[in-house]
């Protein structure tokens, strides 16, 4: 269990270091007169400070009431994330309602493995009542693709 | 403007068919996440601050409350029959709510919730009305340094009252902040670290934020998991508790209504610290404490009214005083600039009809929970039954449409998966999302206050040990940080005091 508690104040310390590096690059002013580096140099720091002291803290063992972490299913989280990923990109290329059909299909059918025809109807179904209910009933602005839709 | 006037006025403007249409929303889509679990008031909140746009500032922030006092109506319904919070301020409500559902007693289990919830919330409007107009004149004498004080004050309290490390707590403040930072500088308006990105450009958005960590996360989460969906099959009989039920509810509703009114209002609290109080309270006062966690109707009573009394409570420091204390709060502020009101001192003045509109709306939107809840609770309980395989390809969907609307930028999107991402390593290694959102939003307002400050004294820090209010906001954060060094011995001296045992 420190091994990930460790790792994670790494990660953390890093990223705090890489913003202040970076935030040093900005002016700092002087305390009289901050200018717009100020606050992020002075945050990083203290960031980059508490991840030290999180990295110590990781040494010491955990007491032993601290619940076991569950195994995930990290295949299906991957799965699900490349697919939303696809789908923020494929959105204005294509259009809310295909684009929207394509990755409830994937998710009915591939993450869920429902039946094909279930999942085609459903897909298709959802797709367009959320467009009929946000765009045309809610006027709420989504992209709009090469076929209206 | 004195009391009567304000509650009859309100009363006019929260009945307007519009206002109450928004309020009838705002509760209806509250219960309905409420009973969900995996999609809590925060992430719905934001989700449909784009809708909001259309609407008058008014409607807009009556149908944001109503989902936020809403999801506490729902929250219990869940916990009491599936042994899952639907939201997070009902975990301890599963306690004693699932055995009594077990025991065949569902129904005053449910009756309870809703008639507690009832009450407490009828007691926090009439504890806001009291408690704000004075309020408001005290505000109205805050400069730089006592809003940089009372935020200091606020993030103290959020990371000292997390649940987990309160190490890992201060990182994901100070991680928020600096998350804020990013965008245009506040008072010189030069672009920190944009990288010449447009999206950067206007800072990372309140909303793809929140939507990745509060609800794209928990969905990754529940899809690694597997969710067991177990509602419990017995017919829903009797809803109206007994005189017996009654009797022993009474002293409980009363006291987690007070509870939850009075640590609603300070900052870092929320609507979850005040049921775990609440329940541990009642079962030190019980006569026979062995029979919470075997299906005390105590232990549904006492939490249940305590998150309802919260919410409301914790209307009173935005309304007052423009600050968010809790992260729902800081939602419902940006929902308040959003539609160009600066919620705070003036709020009452420039716009008494938001004012009290939003107060006594509390009030209907109370009533319309009851009837909700009560006859109308076979809905939600079919609504459990839907697998959760359909249920999460839909909440992602509505994530994307909520994001994508408030800005018609694709960016807004990935922005919201990688939080999603980071949300659930946050999860997986024990940091929580809490503070770092709260500091997100309030780092700005920070960022600005402590460099008037020091714009107005000329760099001395003195400003803010100088001025008596400021000087009380702070010299109380230096003790809640110091009380885990200051309380050991003190127990330790009193020893009176036994152990605690909220779990």
């Amino acid at each position: 269990m420190t091994g990930r508690d460790r790792g994670a104040a790494a990660v953390l310390l890093v990223f705090g270091l890489v913003a202040f590096a970076e935030a040093t690059r900005l002016r700092f002013g002087s305390i009289a007169r901050p200018g717009p580096g100020f606050v992020p140099v002075v945050l990083a720091a203290a960031f980059s400070l508490v991840c030290v002291a999180l990295l110590v803290n990781a040494r010491r063992p955990r007491d032993a009431a601290a619940p076991p972490v569950a195994r995930l299913g990290w295949p299906r989280i991957a799965a699900a994330m490349a697919a939303l990923f696809v789908y923020a990109l494929a959105l204005e290329p294509v259009g809310f309602v295909a684009a929207t059909f394509a990755l409830l299909l994937f998710f009915f059918r591939v993450l869920e493995r429902q039946r094909w025809l279930a999942a085609l109807a459903g897909s298709l179904l959802t797709a367009l009542v959320t467009y009929l209910v946000f765009k045309i009933w809610l006027n709420v602005q989504l992209p709009a693709g090469p076929w209206g839709g | 403007m004195d009391l009567l006037h304000g509650l009859t006025y309100g009363l006019s403007v929260s009945l307007q068919p519009a206002n109450l249409m928004a309020c009838f929303i705002g509760v209806f889509v509250g219960t309905l996440i409420g009973v969900l679990p995996g999609i809590g008031p925060v992430a719905t909140m934001s989700l449909l601050l784009p809708i909001t746009f259309a609407m008058s500032p008014t409607a807009s922030i009556i149908m944001m409350a109503g989902i936020y006092y809403g999801a506490m109506y729902g929250g219990s319904t869940t916990s009491i029959l599936v042994n899952i919070p639907g939201e997070a301020a009902s975990v301890v409500t599963c306690i004693d709510g699932y055995q009594m559902a077990r025991q065949g007693r569902a129904g005053p289990a449910l009756g309870i919730a809703a008639l507690g919830s009832f009450i407490a919330g009828t007691f926090s409007v009439l504890g806001i009305m009291v408690l704000a107009p004075p309020l408001t004149s005290v505000a109205l004498r805050f400069g730089p340094p006592e809003i940089f004080g009372l935020l200091l004050l606020g993030f103290t309290m959020v990371t000292y009252l997390t649940a987990g490390s309160k190490l890992k707590a201060v990182a994901m403040a100070l991680l928020g902040m600096l998350l804020g930072t990013v965008g245009l500088d506040p008072i010189s308006a030069s672009p920190r670290f944009t990288y010449g990105s447009v999206t950067l450009g206007d800072g990372l958005g309140l909303v793809p934020i929140i939507m990745g960590l509060f609800g794209i996360s928990e969905v990754l989460l529940n899809l690694g998991q597997g969710v067991q969906q177990e509602v419990f099959d017995t017919r829903i009989k009797g809803l109206m508790p007994n005189r017996d039920d009654w009797k022993r509810s009474a002293g409980p509703i009363a006291r987690g209504s007070v509870l939850g009114f009075l640590l609603g209002i300070l900052p870092g609290i929320g609507a979850i610290i005040p049921t775990f109080i609440s329940y541990a309270l009642e079962k030190r006062l019980a006569r026979q404490p062995e029979r919470f966690g075997k299906g005390a109707i105590e232990g549904v009573a006492g939490p249940e009214a305590a998150n309802n009394a919260a919410t409301g409570g914790s209307m009173i420091p935005l309304l007052t005083l423009g600050f968010a204390p809790n992260v729902v709060m800081a939602v419902l502020l940006g929902a308040f600039l959003i539609h160009g009101v600066q919620p705070g001192p003036l709020l009452i003045k420039e716009h008494p009809e938001i004012f009290w509109g939003v107060i006594t709306s509390m009030y209907v939107g109370n009533a319309m929970l009851l009837v909700l809840n009560l006859p109308l609770i076979g809905l939600w309980v079919r609504l459990l039954r839907v697998p959760y395989g359909i249920l999460f390809p839909l909440i992602l969907v509505f994530c994307v449409i909520g994001v994508y609307s408030e800005s018609a930028n694709v960016w807004d999107i990935v922005v919201m998966l990688v939080f999603g991402v980071i949300g659930l390593l946050m999860k997986r290694f024990g940091f929580e999302a809490a503070p770092l959102v709260l500091a997100f939003v309030l780092g700005r307002m920070a960022e600005e206050s402590i460099r008037q400050s020091l714009l107005m004294s000329n760099g001395r820090f003195s400003i803010l040990m100088t001025r008596p209010i400021a000087t009380v906001f702070i010299a109380t954060a230096l003790i809640v940080i110091a009380l885990p060094v200051i309380l050991p011995p003190v127990r330790r001296m009193l020893r009176t005091v036994p152990p605690d045992d909220t779990a």
